[in-house]
């Protein structure tokens, strides 16, 4: 986060905005301490519920979307660091990225960075219904959590996990609530050997904007 | 301070009576909100969810018509011939079968059988209806101190929208 805001305070002043959305189940009490730490101009929303995540189909942290003035989505999800600290899981340089949201801020529309709208339609694909069920049963179990019953949110937390595999959220999530070991009989770092060299994020389909045409 | 008094005293009244019976109150999710019935169902043997009419608007804002079960413009007509697997009669009062609506309408459900919990998530329609005009799914939620804040707000900006998370 302190990183985002070095960033926004450069670009602030340009017609855009960071909207940044934490997805805790522990709400307040999980998030509020980083927001706090960070203290960011830009805005800082809490989402209990994953809303963001099943609205958008995210499956990671931090996943980014670029949106138009019109509210229109011109580049849909994808990793977004703003800095290298991450890079054994990431392996993309946080730079060209960076470079990539200058570059639409000052260009907008005409920037080499938005997609087409075909292939934003080729990009964004129906959801399956498993994930629509994963989605459903993920609500049901941060329910329950909140409302005390977290033993019983376990089977569903689960289903959801069984449903949607790729959903690193839903995993990381549900452990983060209970012993992970004892409950779900894995963790992450077990479950990040498992990958077995297949990456942990989804690479980025973007060209590096020393490629772009002047 | 009478009318206080009286408050108090049903809150209590209430309190215990779900005390004594010892049964879980159903509770119903939809559009992410959270409603519980005070009602039970008569319908014992169904496994579906069945609640009265008022409960079911309560719940989720639709309202059954004589065209459809309908929210603002948006109406389903209910098929004829199958009228009985959604509305039931006993004694005075009628009761809507959710759980036959939600696979009318092809909406995912979730239920917790030992809490009598439900929650039905959104159709793939809604979902995946941002797809034809790539609007950005607008949403509301609350900053560190509580004020709501709307995607749809900052129109008008270009917005980099980022999750993240503490764990």
């Amino acid at each position: 986060m302190p990183g985002w805001q070095i960033f926004y305070h450069e670009l602030k002043d340009k017609n855009f905005e960071i909207v940044s959305v934490a997805q805790d189940t522990g709400g307040v009490k999980d998030a509020g301490p980083w927001i706090d730490k960070a203290n960011p101009e830009y805005i800082a929303l809490i989402d209990e519920q994953h809303l963001v995540t099943k609205l958008y189909s995210m499956v990671n942290v931090p996943t980014a979307v670029w949106i138009n003035e019109q509210g229109k989505i011109v580049r849909p999800n994808e990793v977004a660091f703003v800095d290298d600290r991450f890079k054994s899981y990431s392996h993309m340089n946080s730079g060209p990225y960076l470079e990539a949201i200058r570059d639409w801020v000052a260009k907008g529309e005409r920037s080499f960075f938005i997609l087409s709208e075909d292939e934003l339609k080729k990009r964004l694909t129906p959801v399956s219904p498993d994930r629509l069920m994963a989605d459903t049963e993920f609500s049901l179990a941060e329910y329950l959590y909140h409302a005390g019953h977290g033993a019983e949110a376990i089977s569903h937390f689960k289903e959801a996990q069984r449903l949607a595999p790729d959903n690193w959220n839903y995993k990381r999530q549900a452990w983060l609530l209970s012993d992970a070991d004892r409950d779900y009989g894995t963790n992450f770092t077990k479950e990040v050997q498992k990958l077995n060299g297949k990456p942990y994020y989804a690479p980025r389909q973007m060209p590096e904007p020393a490629n772009k045409p002047n | 301070m009478r009318t206080l008094f009286r408050c108090l005293g049903l809150i209590f009244l209430c309190s215990v009576a779900k005390e004594s019976t010892g049964q879980v109150r159903r509770v119903v999710i939809y559009d992410d909100a959270a409603t519980e019935l005070h009602t039970p169902s008569p319908f014992t043997q169904s496994k579906d969810l069945w609640m009265t009419l008022a409960e079911f608007t309560r719940a989720t804002g639709f309202v059954v018509k004589p065209q459809g079960v309908c929210r603002s413009e948006l109406c389903f007509p209910l098929p004829k011939q199958r009228e009985a697997d959604f509305l039931r009669q006993s004694g005075k009062v009628t009761r809507f079968n959710l759980s036959e609506f939600a696979r009318l309408v092809k909406q995912p459900v979730a239920h917790d059988e030992k809490l009598e919990t439900w929650c039905f998530g959104p159709r793939q329609d809604v979902q995946n209806g941002y797809l034809a005009t790539l609007d950005a799914p607008n949403f509301t939620l609350p900053d560190r101190s509580g004020k709501s804040h709307s995607l749809s707000d900052f129109r008008g900006k270009k917005v980099l929208l980022i999750t993240w998370a503490s764990w």
